[in-house]
């Protein structure tokens, strides 16, 4: 061949450039991601699955949960609003300030049922001078970071999810179908675990309407009384077994169950701020 | 075959010829327009190839310009990690305090007081054994209090302001700016607390 030297050349930059493209950029990018620092709170993210956990993550491989399931929220937009948290002591200063701020505000009727939004702003900088004609009334406002889209009108999440939220995943499992819902946040829908093995076993008992398979291979039918079960399922009357048996998980089911509380993508981060509602008292003391 | 059956050939299937005619002038600027809109797009929306941008945001300054500011007054959450690794192990998560080891801080006079010069005394310093009196009930510590002055000024205030505030305790927040007045105070004074010392001192 006469030009074989600049045909081998041309094919060579065609291929590379696109290993570049979809391999080594993102590797550069994100391939060192570690553990990071939450906004502002400074705690570690994302933690480690404890084992059971991360056994878990090898059932839900294994039954193919990704084809129906995915893990990964999406965000349209983001919402910043002034709220007012504390009226202060003087209200009449208080109103006088919020007057200055938007002439509408500045009624009584603004000052009860705290928190209150009062305003949308544009992001953080607008909301310095506004915190500071507040504050000098002697009242206290926060700015609250919310993110919108159709997944977190959902209750999906509270924010999109980054590749932070994917550090100790291997592999990934992010899915692509959505058969049901979204389980990048079921941790935090679902804290309970026996509710995740009674809804494994019979997903109608728990959520009318499911289109789940049930997953009953994962439970063992036992006469009561043959061995110490602290953990057999208490289900409604319907699917209940017959008296006299029990429903036991198997390991595989507490495996999964585990791994299905541990997952929980809503921490802020840099990449993905987002205003959290507050701690009530009782979980902080904790 | 000869030359003139070829292009009969050609003339008839219609098979395009190579020709001199240059790329016509409009497909030029055409594509030229499209790469100008893409490198538009691009700038305003891609974030530039940074892995810290994700849709909606479009680039670093307009993340940044959404982060939360850091938390104003005492910092709860400092405080309680502070609390969990430090105090929690006498004292109790629950402030209870345990036998034998540390009385209660939930509903202490000690904790609940106006000031709080005595109180940053507590973790700098420790205290001797000896018995010690907590709201009306007296307790006797054969180990006394562990100082704890090595930890920084913005944790003992972040911790003092903690357990201020927790398990219906109600009292002002502590300020690091008081944790160093009293560290000055002291000097590099090591010997513990005693009870009669603190309470001959202001609140």
């Amino acid at each position: 061949m006469k030009s074989s030297a600049l045909v081998f050349l041309t094919a060579f930059m065609a291929l590379s450039a696109s290993w570049g493209g979809f391999v080594l950029a993102p590797q550069i990018q994100l391939g060192r991601n570690a553990q990071a620092k939450t906004v502002p709170a400074g705690d570690l993210y994302p933690v480690a699955r404890p084992g059971l956990a991360n056994q878990g993550a090898d059932v839900y491989r294994a039954l193919g949960c990704v084809h129906c399931h995915s893990q990964q929220v999406r965000q349209d937009g983001v919402k910043c609003e002034l709220v007012l948290t504390d009226a202060g002591t003087n209200t009449t200063a208080t109103l006088a300030a919020l007057g200055k701020l938007k002439p509408g505000l500045a009624t009584a009727e603004t000052l009860s049922g705290l928190p209150k939004t009062l305003m949308p702003l544009a992001d953080m900088n607008a909301a310095d001078p506004l915190l500071k004609v507040i504050t000098g009334a002697g009242a206290k406002a926060e700015v609250h970071v919310t993110p919108t889209g159709p997944d977190i009108a959902r209750q999906w999440g509270r924010r999109h999810t980054v590749a932070q939220d994917y550090v100790f995943d291997s592999p990934v499992q992010p899915g692509t179908r959505r058969a049901g819902p979204d389980l990048a946040n079921v941790g935090a829908r679902f804290p309970d675990r026996n509710w995740h093995l009674r809804h494994l076993y019979a997903p109608l008992a728990e959520v009318a309407n499911s289109t789940m398979p049930p997953y009953r291979f994962l439970f063992e039918k036992r006469p009561v009384g043959s061995g110490p079960v602290p953990d057999a399922l208490a289900l409604p009357a319907g699917f209940a077994a017959e008296p006299g048996f029990e429903i036991v998980p198997t390991d595989a089911a507490r495996a999964l169950a585990a791994y299905l509380v541990s997952l929980r993508a809503d921490s802020p981060l840099f990449e993905a701020p987002v205003t959290l509602p507050p701690a009530p008292a009782t979980t902080a003391a904790k | 075959m000869s030359n003139g059956t070829q292009s009969m050939w050609n003339a008839l299937d219609g098979e395009p010829t190579a020709t001199l005619k240059a790329v016509p002038q409009w497909l030029i600027v055409a594509m030229l327009l499209l790469f100008l809109g893409s490198a538009v797009y691009f700038d305003a929306r891609g974030g530039w190839f940074e892995p810290k941008v994700y849709g909606p945001y479009n680039s670093l300054a307009n993340v940044e310009s959404f982060q939360p500011p850091p938390p104003s007054g005492p910092d709860l959450n400092r405080g309680r990690k502070v609390f969990e690794a430090t105090c929690s192990l006498c004292h109790n998560s629950d402030g209870a305090g345990k036998p034998a080891l540390a009385p209660p801080l939930a509903g202490s006079d000690w904790v609940n007081t106006a000031g709080v010069n005595r109180l940053i005394r507590i973790p700098l310093l420790g205290f001797a054994p000896g018995p010690i009196t907590v709201s009306g009930q007296t307790y006797d510590f054969p180990a006394g209090m562990t100082a704890f002055g090595s930890l920084s000024d913005d944790d003992i205030a972040a911790v003092l302001s903690y357990i201020r505030k927790l398990w219906g305790n109600n009292a002002s927040p502590v300020t690091a700016e008081q944790v160093h007045a009293v560290r000055v105070e002291i000097g590099n004074r090591t010997q513990p607390n005693t009870v009669e010392e603190l309470k001959s001192l202001p609140e």
